[in-house]
């Protein structure tokens, strides 16, 4: 967003017009004309920040660098912020399918190939624009072709229900004709649907209608979700010398701020695929 | 040294006898005093009370005043001073178990075991309501509700569960126990999706949900609704006249924090139908509506406070509107409602509309 732009962030979102199906026929006479329309989708900008508090003495005196290493997890703080901001709003905002394919009798169930195959579906019929284009079939021996796919964003504690799918539609990424296009996070693909594991995903703990952890699957179209950084004011990392603090001059501060907003762009092409595991047990 | 602390005061009005208030700083304090003048006038409850960080979440150092022997100073370690950071989803609190659900066609009653200790407007979620494996309302189960708190042990829910689906539950059920938990952040980021629980059909179409999802008016909505729960013509796909093109509908007035009209005429639409077949709760879907975008090109209504009101919200904290720690924006954008402060529980919080008085501190030093 702009500077001097104000608090909030539009986007705008032309709708169809009608298709010209109907022949014009003989008479001379134009059809009447349509109007445009369109959709305004409106984010209002906010501000975070974290920093801390360093004695001159540990500045001097350590023998790690301890501005640099400080610096570092200020920057992964700030990083990780971004991500569970998103995260949490896309949970927020999204709407929600429940999975049903799988068989522990919850609700959600744990997943099940047919779920992938409905929320795939259901985005395919709502036009979303799919993430990656297909991988195609290789003579190697234990590969499968990929097909193009959206992109999920899962839990890291759903890998075993995952690879309980194997040979059932799940195709992990070692097994993909080539991992040229996978990414270090990929944990494989079921149908249309290429899956990114991480600790960090949404986990609703005990929260099914049986009392198991309930996951939040993002299932995501190119043209759903909008992160927004505020012109001249992403990253910002500030240092301040111990001079400019107290009479003694006895405490730098480092920090970091940021501002971004958030926006479902197109709600048609993003869906939270909830499910639980088959079992509820985990070894942590 | 006072270079980093963080000084702050204020008043603020108890919302119910014996319930948590909650006050939104800009920081964690670790230091918490607060004064009751309600209290001091009536000669009676708790006048004062402290808290430093290092007595534990919960506690207090209470001052009480009556004309009784509960005259005095004592210290308690529940129902205190709390802090808390507004910031992720996904948290809950203590898990209750549920002595009773009734059937009612508004208004259905849930009776914990224990003090549940929420106040009307908390949101909340149902686990494992069923009696026998083909009796109970597990198709319910999962979905947030906001609560009317009627009694200690006693709040109504806003959905009608009096169809013949729907079993009450009763006599403290024990395999397996029926619980709820209060979902401590249920609007972090507004608006949000909301789950519905009725659907008033005409020329314009009037939706409630089962808890708010903060929709402004001129707010673009579009809904989701299941096969099973009747009104699919709502829905936003297919639309039949332009392939691929969504339907969306604009609301024309928000009528409780629950409550809103949408421009959509949905005279002959099918009826919505909340009487859920319990034998199909796996994985069940449930009717929703998004907001997927607003009309509105101003900000919210000066109202004789802040020169530039922040976006207010319904947060899960109580019933009231509260303004958003942000600055100010356009009505019905997607905006961040995280925040963070200190909760007076229960014990300390007086009586309904109270007069508190706080002062908070977080100090550069705690040793």
């Amino acid at each position: 967003m702009p500077p001097n732009g104000g608090t909030t962030c539009r986007f705008m979102r032309p709708r169809s017009l009608v298709p010209p199906t109907i022949q014009l026929g003989n008479s001379g006479i134009d059809p009447p004309a349509q109007v445009p329309q369109r959709d305004l989708i409106d984010a209002q900008m906010a501000f975070f920040g974290t920093g801390c508090i360093i004695n001159e003495q540990v500045i001097l005196q350590d023998q790690e660098g301890v501005l640099a290493w400080v610096s570092e997890r200020l920057a992964v703080a700030m990083r990780q912020a971004e991500d569970l901001i998103l995260r949490d709003y896309i949970v927020s905002a999204a709407s929600q399918i429940n999975a049903g394919g799988g068989s522990n009798g919850d609700n959600p169930t744990n997943l099940g190939v047919s779920d992938f195959s409905l929320v795939a579906t259901t985005l395919d019929t709502n036009n979303a624009y799919k993430f990656m284009s297909g991988i195609e079939g290789m003579d190697r021996f234990g590969t499968g072709p990929v097909r193009s796919a959206y992109f999920m964003l899962s839990s890291t504690e759903l890998q075993t229900d995952l690879d309980g799918l194997t040979g059932a539609g799940f195709l992990n990424q070692w097994n993909y004709p080539t991992n040229a296009s996978a990414l270090p996070s990929e944990y494989g693909s079921v149908f249309n649907v290429r899956i990114l594991t991480s600790s960090e995903a949404p986990v609703a703990r005990a929260a099914s209608a049986n009392g198991r952890d309930v996951y939040y699957n993002t299932v995501v179209g190119k043209q759903a979700i909008t992160h927004i950084n505020q012109d001249g004011y992403s990253m910002n990392l500030i240092y301040r010398d111990p001079y400019y603090s107290g009479m003694l001059a006895q405490n730098a501060t480092i920090a970091v701020k940021f501002a971004q907003a958030q926006a479902l762009t197109q709600d048609t092409a993003i869906r939270n695929l909830l499910c639980t595991r088959a079992t509820n047990a985990f070894a942590s | 040294m006072a270079e980093y602390s963080r000084l702050a005061s204020g008043m603020v009005t108890s919302v119910l006898t014996g319930a948590p208030t909650s006050v939104i700083l800009p920081f964690i304090p670790n230091f918490i005093q607060i004064y009751n003048s309600t209290r001091a006038l009536a000669v009676t409850g708790v006048t004062s009370a402290t808290w430093m960080t290092d007595m534990g979440q919960g506690a207090a150092f209470v001052d009480t005043t009556s004309a009784g022997p509960a005259d005095g100073t004592s210290f308690i370690t529940t129902g205190g001073f709390s802090t808390f950071r507004g910031a992720l989803s996904q948290q809950f609190g203590p898990v209750l178990a549920i002595a009773s659900i009734t059937q009612s066609a508004s208004a259905p009653v849930v009776t914990t075991t224990t003090a549940h200790g929420l106040v009307s407007g908390n949101v909340v979620t149902f686990s494992n309501l069923y009696e026998s494996p083909t009796t109970g309302m597990q198709q319910i189960a999962g979905i947030p509700f906001v609560v009317t708190v009627t009694g200690p042990t006693t709040f109504t829910i806003a959905f009608n569960n009096s169809g013949s689906n729907y079993t009450a539950i009763s006599g403290s059920p024990t395999t397996p126990i029926p619980t709820v938990k209060q979902i401590l952040y249920p609007n972090l980021y507004a608006p949000s999706v909301g789950f519905i629980a009725a659907i008033t059909l005409g020329t314009t179409t009037t939706i409630q949900t089962t808890a708010p999802s903060n929709i402004q008016v001129g707010q673009e909505v579009a809904f989701r609704i299941p096969s099973a729960w009747g009104t699919t013509q709502l829905n936003s796909l297919p639309n039949v006249i332009i392939p691929g093109s969504p339907i969306y509908g604009y609301v024309s007035a928000v009528t409780s924090a629950t409550t809103f009209v949408v421009q959509i005429n949905s005279t002959g639409f099918t009826p919505f139908n909340p009487n859920q077949v319990f034998a199909t709760f796996p994985g069940e879907q449930f009717a929703q509506v998004v907001a997927v975008g607003d009309i509105n090109s101003g900000g919210y209504p000066y109202t004789g406070a802040q020169l530039y009101p922040s976006p207010a919200f319904y947060n899960g904290y109580g019933t009231g509107l509260t303004n958003s720690i942000n600055g100010p924006s356009i009505q019905g954008a997607f905006a961040n409602n995280t925040s963070m402060g200190f909760i007076i529980g229960g014990s300390i919080s007086g009586t309904t509309g109270d007069t508190i008085f706080w002062r908070a501190y977080a100090h550069d030093l705690n040793t």
